[in-house]
């Protein structure tokens, strides 16, 4: 039993994804599903571990689209269910949400995006808000851990009270922070699914249906003018009103606290963001002249704000906006405490704030820390496929490059993987483009293309890459860099793995029997090994029509949890030349696996045996073989 | 002469391989992980930091004050020179020629003389690539011209690497200069070329780039595996590409972009530094030139000639003026385009 499934409440310190799970679980949730992506993940793996304890069902499903749906249908048959995901999967089920919030919902159900401002763990920074706008869809962003609980649940009611889907938005520093919080009774819910065949879900016809939709909207409008989650804390006439929702909300409340602007500024905080409440904002517009917005991202509240103003016009007077239109705030990037006080400080005209924690930090470590770029764990399969890569590049010669994809061999595009991955978008773009670059030929295109693509990715969306290159006749060459595991956002299963997120054993769907009867020729290798690697991604280049390489080798922190590593490794210093001519340092200049180390007083490479994870390859990459391996003694 | 290694492969590459110099020879490849050679094509692979690569100084292409252009003139400094064949059918069933490079290089193995031969093989595929044979089998089956480079010095490279001595190679003028530059360069301490025995060289009037070739062959061949390449004497004007099913000719003119641009600058037809060189016999599809140059070349050929194993006769003078001729005319063409490019 872990304190998420718990029955009775109590205090208890929550990371802001587990609130958010345990909020559903207050409110009966019986369905959850999901596709893992940071900063979202561990909402689905709470719940997994807690179905362990509660009559709930749990999974990871093919691609956040397949997990939308799935807790639709759930919703469709009365159960109250959620799908979770980050800001890239929300593009994902966007065609599907953009068409069923049309035809509506029976059990409560809710969408919860998790966005990443600033692209900490993303390819974007993406505001997933703007798709509530978008599809008429109510908008609820807790600002704490404590209200991440209490909005989940609420957010449940308010969509069984609308019949339509509410989407809950946390961001990284939510739902990444730990804090105490309160929690309340879990419910279990009693609902026997049901389909109620007099009820059908289509958005025909599709104005009518559309104007239903607006008016579940004016019903949640009418919810929000009095909800408890929208608050208002300041002077009854400030200087400066405000106007935040989510984390920046925290950050503006400690920027005041600590410049002391208690009199000055009001806080004005919004939970509700869309459809806005207007009642509550006629009336704080009216008290102040100057607003700021404050949150992050896109300038969401500022733009439907401003908007509402210009439609409440001499009832609310003309005011002076500070947000992301008039240069105050940033366009871009997170948002910190130090930030908004130096905003504060640009505003108010006060001194001595120039510079954020952030800078002041950069200044004092500036330069006592080794500078840290992006890497590959030692022994990651990644390492030694992108190394082969290089090598079957240079050899064939012809400007050939690599089309990249969505996980941690995204790095690739980085010193770590040797500078080879030369585009990354979305899941599954790295087949999409191939289908592309494969037909340019006729053009006079004869650069060969090689699209990487993860195990877990090729589930999620680039299959039909594949299907249009073997339709089309696209020249495409697939390596599949199958590491077995959705590794980038922590080793959940996929359908590969042979296990679901609750833990049942299931048969795994073979990559490589889905490759063959799409009519690909497939070929399956050990990426650690380095030259027959490299020496048949090299034959294969020449080759023409769909090939699929499956490069096969576990996550090495995977392998590292199953056992470990089979060998010791050491360098013979009586053989390593360092930097003379036959070497040049290769192994720790060009290889770069962070478990060699160069040692600049004996001129030496060495083994760091705390990093070393003891894959071996690397003796395969040592020109003088002076790096040795030994199997461990049991 | 010791040459100061501290030039590398920053000027090897900008200087020779992608100023579109570079002849494979194979010299630079093989030793390091920085060059591979691979399918008639030098890679550079990754960037070196060594101040004391040896890559560039012993590239035969690469200008470094040292002295390029041999000062000799006709076929070079010389001791002897003859028409011979091998007496041993089944080289001579196998051969371009009259066998005479297979039967010399199999007696010095067997007699001790070598302990191994750095020659080129037709490759895994369909490539050429240097090769260690180490036996009379692996002689024999590297026996034939190829007409590409071929990068068969990087055998040379790796043989040095894992410690072998007493080698004897097989190369081209290019890579006899190679053998000759690495002569002056010492490396930790020891000259690089100490382990090579015997140099045969190979006549050259230049050779094709592999992969524009093969391109070539690919779209204007139907297929089926090359067992023979053929250029024969003029005034043939074409090459002959014989396969398993057919036999092909090409006018020259055809083939002629193909030719290494860095051969172009080459001034050495017969590979004058070698112990002894070895070509085609003029009007004759039986029987090699053969040019003795050293002591050891000299020894060799007697103790050869002594077993039976080479036939030897005296060189026609009609011939003798004909090899000189090409020889001197290759020597001022490249000579006149190396101070043309430099100019």
């Amino acid at each position: 039993m872990t304190m998420i499934s718990e029955k009775t409440g109590g205090i208890a310190l929550l990371q802001g994804n587990e609130s958010i799970a345990r909020g559903a679980l207050e409110a009966g949730v019986t369905f959850c599903a999901g596709y893992p992506g940071n900063p979202s993940s561990e909402i689905i793996e709470t719940l997994a571990k807690a179905a362990k304890d509660l009559p709930i069902y749990v999974e990871w499903s093919v691609n956040e689209k397949v997990a939308f749906e799935a807790a639709t249908a759930a919703s469709y048959a009365g159960c109250r269910a959620l799908a979770s995901m980050k800001q890239n999967g929300v593009n994902v089920i966007s065609d599907f949400l953009l068409n069923m919030t049309m035809s509506g919902t029976n059990g409560g159900l809710v969408l919860i995006t998790c966005d990443d401002p600033a692209g900490i763990s993303s390819t974007n920074e993406e505001d997933a808000r703007l798709f509530a706008r978008m599809g008429g869809i109510p908008l609820l962003e807790p600002a704490t851990a404590q209200e991440a609980i209490e909005m989940t649940k609420w957010a449940f009611e308010l969509s069984e009270a609308i019949k339509n889907v509410v989407i809950l938005r946390s961001v990284s520093r939510l739902s990444h922070t730990r804090s105490s919080v309160q929690t309340g009774l879990i419910t279990l819910s009693d609902a026997q699914p049901f389909f109620d065949t007099s009820k059908p879900y289509h958005t025909f016809p599709v104005v009518a249906k559309h104007e239903a939709r607006n008016q579940k909207l004016d019903q949640a409008r009418e919810i929000f003018e009095t909800s408890h989650f929208n608050t208002y804390e300041g002077p009854e006439a400030p200087e400066l009103l405000v106007i935040s929702s989510g984390c920046p909300w925290n950050y503006a409340a400690e920027a005041v606290e600590l410049m002391e602007l208690g009199e000055k500024v009001g806080l004005l905080k919004i939970g509700t963001t869309w459809p806005l409440p207007v009642r509550l904002l006629e009336k704080y517009l009216k008290i102040s002249d100057k607003i700021m917005f404050l949150e992050e991202v896109e300038p969401f509240l500022e733009d439907n704000v401003k908007s509402l103003a210009a439609q409440l016009g001499h009832r609310v007077g003309v005011k002076t906006y500070y947000g992301k239109m008039s240069g105050a705030v940033p366009s871009c990037g997170e948002l910190t405490p130090g930030l908004v006080m130096k905003i504060f400080s640009d505003i108010f005209h006060l001194p001595g704030n120039t510079g954020t924690y952030k800078d002041e930090i950069d200044t004092m470590i500036a330069d006592k820390l080794p500078v840290r770029e992006f890497g590959f764990c030692p022994g990651c399969p990644h390492r030694a496929s992108f190394y082969a890569i290089k090598t079957a590049l240079a050899w064939d010669d012809r400007n050939g490059f690599v089309s990249g994809d969505i996980g941690c061999y995204t790095m690739g595009i980085w010193p770590t993987g040797f500078n080879q991955v030369k585009s990354v978008h979305a899941m599954g773009s790295g087949s999409g483009l191939a289908c592309g670059y494969g037909k340019l030929e006729r053009f006079g295109f004869d650069q060969p293309v090689i699209t990487v693509c993860g195990d877990s990715t090729f589930f999620h969306a680039g299959i039909p890459g594949l299907v249009n290159a073997k339709f089309n006749g696209a020249d495409i060459f697939l390596i599949i860099l199958d590491n077995s595991a959705t590794a980038m956002t922590g080793f959940q299963p996929h359908p590969g793995t042979g296990i679901t997120a609750m833990g049942d054993v299931t048969e795994p769907v073979l990559i490589e029997n889905i490759c063959r009867s799409i009519g690909a020729d497939v070929e399956v290798t050990d990426p650690y090994e380095l030259k027959e690697t490299a020496e048949r991604i090299y034959r294969l280049m020449k080759k023409t029509g769909p090939r699929v390489l499956i490069l096969r080798r576990k996550c090495a922190l995977v392998q590292g949890r199953e056992g470990g590593f089979p060998f010791n490794m050491h360098v013979d210093p009586n053989k390593c030349i360092g930097e003379d001519c036959g070497c040049g340092r290769y192994c720790t200049r060009i290889f770069r696996c962070p478990g060699l180390i160069w040692n600049s007083i004996t001129g030496k490479s060495e083994i760091d045996r705390v990093i070393c994870a003891g894959c071996g390859i690397c003796v395969d990459i040592c020109p003088q073989n002076a790096i040795i391996r030994e199997g461990k003694v049991e | 002469m010791i040459v100061q290694t501290s030039q590398g492969q920053t000027r090897l590459i900008n200087e020779v391989i992608n100023n579109g110099l570079c002849v494979r020879c194979g010299a630079c490849a093989g030793f390091c992980p920085y060059f591979d050679y691979i399918d008639g094509k030098i890679i550079p692979l990754a960037p070196c930091c060594s101040d004391t690569a040896r890559c560039f100084q012993i590239c035969p292409l690469a200008e470094h004050g040292e002295k390029n252009e041999s000062d000799e003139s006709g076929i070079g400094d010389y001791r002897k020179i003859f028409a011979a064949r091998s007496t041993d059918p089944e080289i001579v069933s196998r051969a371009q020629y009259g066998g005479v490079v297979s039967t010399l290089m199999i007696y010095a193995l067997e007699k001790g003389e070598i302990k191994a031969a750095v020659l080129t093989s037709r490759g895994n595929g369909s490539s050429p690539a240097g090769f260690l044979a180490e036996s009379r089998g692996d002689i024999l089956s590297c026996s034939g011209s190829e007409y590409t480079g071929s990068g068969g010095l990087s055998a040379l490279n790796r043989a040095l690497k894992a410690g072998k001595d007493m080698l004897g190679i097989v190369g081209l003028p290019c890579q006899m200069e190679a053998v000759r530059r690495m002569s002056m360069v010492e490396f930790s301490g020891e000259n690089l070329s100490a382990p090579i025995s015997l140099k045969i060289a190979l006549f050259c009037t230049w050779a094709l780039d592999h992969r524009a070739f093969d391109d070539f062959l690919v779209k204007n061949m139907d297929g089926g595996k090359i067992i023979k390449y053929d250029i024969p004497p003029p005034p043939s004007e074409k090459l002959v590409v014989q396969t398993l099913k057919r036999k092909m000719e090409y006018p020259l003119s055809d083939i002629r972009p193909f030719i290494q641009q860095g051969c172009l600058l080459c001034e050495d037809m017969t590979g004058e530094t070698a112990d002894l060189s070895v070509g085609t016999l003029e009007g004759s599809k039986s029987w090699n030139t053969l040019i003795v140059r050293t002591q050891r070349g000299e020894d060799l050929l007697a103790g050869a000639v002594k077993q039976g194993l080479l036939e030897v006769a005296e060189f026609p003078d009609e011939n003798f003026n004909h090899l000189m001729e090409a020889s001197e005319n290759k020597r001022n063409r490249g000579r006149k385009r190396r101070i043309e490019k430099n100019k």
